[in-house]
């Protein structure tokens, strides 16, 4: 017996030798000499073009290998939990990265020479998702802006011109309506709940509430939040949630509750409905049916006063570089390079965004031309849907209003479900 | 007296430690994955549920919060009513449909074993793509077949209804667990010997009285294994709903599994591991009293 049990010892070690080596030879990188970096990106319809720039960096030197993760958020974020992180990352900046902001564990990018180069406007965009004191955590690196898509010809063959206040936008979805067409078209599907978030809830929330101002009282109200709280979802989103619905009730198609997102850019492609609340990433998806469509954009006007127009951002993707990241020099020289003009700007040309940095050259084309002016001018907000907490399923919430749910009723639940998270991370 | 009792004593001792090594390799890696994928992450999990972790960085403790927190939290109430209503009628759904047509199978029809395969094709499908195409079919294959043929209730999409979303989850969760539990059914009545039936006959029992009185009570443990392990599989429900509702309409669909997986992710970690503790102990508590309760009647 003492001789078996000592040679499973000795296989038991055996195993976990090898099992030891495989792990540090992982962990080592490639055997070109080069410095690997891990890079993670995972913007799916962008994935050919950052193909591209990290090949052409690979080639321009020979010290550093930089090695695209596309493997997604969720296995990013699994990763930070596991103290394995990217050494780099160009990603979508919302909540979910928030938390790698606020508990410091992303490195300070205030001195590279990117930083120095960001428009100003969007510094307390950024900061909206949080900040580690004294650090600059994240640079924005795209920034897409949302707002109504229209068919151009559909408003040309009925006399409308782009809606300035409510009441336009009101009288042309009434003339739509009349002569048979369908004036927006909703995408309401179960599966699909995020273009009601998106679209519908953050554009009418938008349009009339200061976003900014909103959170900032939010955050301070924390377990306070409620029917008595300076301000709440209940008492501030109440407005515009009924005028959402007084759209969505009556001038979107009749199948709305059953249409994907899929649909709604076929639909639009296909010329069945003159306007859908999404981004300009459903752009190539309409493109696909209808290369030539004329398409354009506004924002969603919810008032009477044109001053108040205003468009949705959001920090599409933003770059980072983690703490426990194991070459950091390499990453900010990778960075460096993503930020150079000619890089920057044609990526986000290529994506229908906008450069966040100072001496960008903007992309004209004419389909996000008509949100141009507001970005220029520093008239945007980011959306409520990506402020709140991820874990108050307010996409859902929006459906549920879109659906039927009684409005103050559901948006009284928004504000228990804040207060309720307030009071457990207080 | 005493030194025969120990010699035997030693003797089975002995025994006993003489174990084929073979076995050991049996469990060894086993034991090892399951330390160290479920056991030990499942502490971890626990130990975390006590402190305002998100995942990352610092954390401190703060005691029974995230419990007290999770018993007012009307979102994750609903979400325990509607895992437990989904899998009890899931559960009875799946049990009765697959009984009959277990009777069926084996009873003398022809097409037997072309039929049997049929039924049994469900089983090698993945749960999400059968959760996009059946979401296809009752968001435009229905609604269209409801429109022709003038019946108002199909003609809007079961899944955007809150009150009937379920019901579609129902369908189509059955409809993938079916033949799993068909087959176990299957097995159990061939198992019953065909003499009982002939001393029935010449009882003069009806084919509805043998049913009844004769098989159920011969595969009544096959009814318990199926119902345990069905039950079990439907509490944690997560990708049919995903791929179907997503937890929609509003938030009518949404399953624990999905409550807790939504927390990992959406940096509310610690909490939804206060969620999966509760879950856990909940689970456990059912096992626990479905075999306490079958006991004696089992295989």
């Amino acid at each position: 017996m003492p001789l078996t049990r000592r040679r499973a010892a000795r296989i038991t070690a055996a195993v976990l030798t090898v099992a030891a080596i495989g792990l540090s030879a992982a962990g080592c990188g490639s055997m070109s000499g080069k410095e690997t970096i891990r890079f993670a990106f995972s913007k799916r319809e962008a994935i050919p073009f950052m193909n591209d720039v990290v090949a052409t960096y690979n080639k321009s030197q020979n010290k550093v290998e930089v090695i695209m993760d596309t493997s997604g958020v969720d296995v990013t974020s699994a990763s930070f939990v596991r103290g394995n992180p990217p050494d780099i990352a160009l990603a979508n900046h919302n909540m979910e990265v928030s938390r790698f902001v606020e508990r410091c564990t992303l490195t300070d990018l205030a001195d590279t020479s990117a930083a120095q180069r960001i428009n100003p406007d969007l510094t307390p965009l950024v900061d909206q998702y949080g900040v580690c004191e004294g650090r600059t955590s994240a640079l924005p690196y795209s920034v897409m802006s949302a707002s109504v898509i229209y068919n151009k010809q559909i408003f040309a063959d009925h006399q409308i011109t782009v809606p300035q206040t409510w009441s336009d936008l009101l009288a042309a979805a009434d003339k739509l309506k009349a002569a048979g067409v369908t004036p927006f078209y909703g995408t309401f599907a179960g599966t699909d709940a995020w273009t009601i978030g998106q679209g519908w809830f953050d554009y009418s929330a938008g349009g009339m509430v200061d976003m900014k101002e909103f959170f900032e009282t939010l955050h301070e109200e924390g377990v306070n939040v409620g029917p008595h709280s300076r301000q709440s979802f209940q008492k501030d989103f109440l407005e515009p949630m009924n005028r959402m619905l007084q759209l969505t009730d009556n001038y979107v198609n009749a199948d709305a509750a059953s249409r994907t997102y899929a649909d709604g850019n076929l639909a639009m492609a296909q010329g069945k409905a003159a306007m859908l609340l999404q981004g300009p990433w459903a752009f190539s998806e309409i493109a696909k049916t209808a290369p030539n469509l004329e398409l354009g954009t506004f924002p969603l006007p919810m008032t009477e006063d044109p001053g108040d127009l205003r468009v949705r951002v959001n920090m599409d993707l933003a770059a980072w570089i983690p703490e426990r990241g194991h070459h950091h020099q390499a990453a900010r020289d990778f960075l460096e390079y993503l930020y150079q003009p000619e890089v920057i700007d044609a990526y986000n040309a290529s994506q229908l965004g906008f450069t966040p940095t100072t001496d960008a050259k903007q992309n004209d084309d004419p389909r996000v031309a008509g949100m141009k002016p507001y970005y220029d001018a520093g008239q945007m907000y980011q959306g409520p849907s990506v402020l709140v907490h991820k874990s108050i399923p307010v996409f859902n919430y929006a459906q549920a209003m879109v659906l039927g749910a009684d409005p103050q009723a559901t948006l009284a639940t928004i504000d228990a479900d804040w207060a309720r998270l307030a009071f457990r991370q207080a | 007296m005493s030194t025969p009792t120990a010699g035997q004593t030693q003797a089975v001792r002995q025994r006993r430690r003489h174990v084929e090594p073979l076995y050991w390799w049996f469990l060894v890696p086993s034991l090892i994955l399951f330390t160290l994928a479920i056991t030990i992450p499942g502490l971890v999990g626990i130990f975390f549920s006590f402190t305002d972790s998100i995942g990352v960085g610092d954390w401190r403790f703060i005691g029974l919060t995230n419990y007290v927190a999770l018993f007012s939290d009307p979102a994750v109430l609903q979400s325990y009513l509607f895992t437990f209503g989904f899998a009890i009628a899931t559960v009875l759904v799946v049990n009765v449909v697959s009984f009959m047509l277990a009777v069926g199978l084996t009873s003398r029809i022809r097409l037997k074993t072309p039929l049997r395969t049929v039924f049994v094709i469900p089983m090698v499908i993945s749960g999400i793509i059968i959760a996009y195409v059946f979401q296809f079919l009752f968001n435009n294959s229905l609604p269209g077949l409801g429109e022709a043929l003038g019946i108002k209730v199909l003609s809007t999409s079961m899944l955007s209804n809150p009150d009937l979303a379920w019901v579609a989850l129902v369908i189509v969760t059955a409809w993938q667990a079916i033949p799993g539990t068909l087959l176990i059914y299957i097995a159990g009545l061939l198992a019953v010997p065909g003499d009982v039936y002939e001393a029935a006959d010449i009882d003069g029992a009806t084919k509805p009285q043998q049913l009844l009185r004769i098989t159920l009570p011969l595969v009544f443990g096959y009814v318990v294994i199926n119902m345990i392990l069905g039950l079990k599989n439907f509490l944690g429900a997560y990708d049919i709903i995903k791929g179907l509702t997503d937890g929609g309409p509003g938030t009518s669909t949404r399953s624990i599994s999905m409550t807790i997986v939504g927390g990992f992710n959406g940096g509310d970690y610690a909490y939804q591991m206060a969620n999966a503790t509760i879950f856990f102990i909940i689970t456990i508590v059912i096992s626990l009293a479905q075999l306490r309760l079958t006991r004696g009647r089992s295989l």
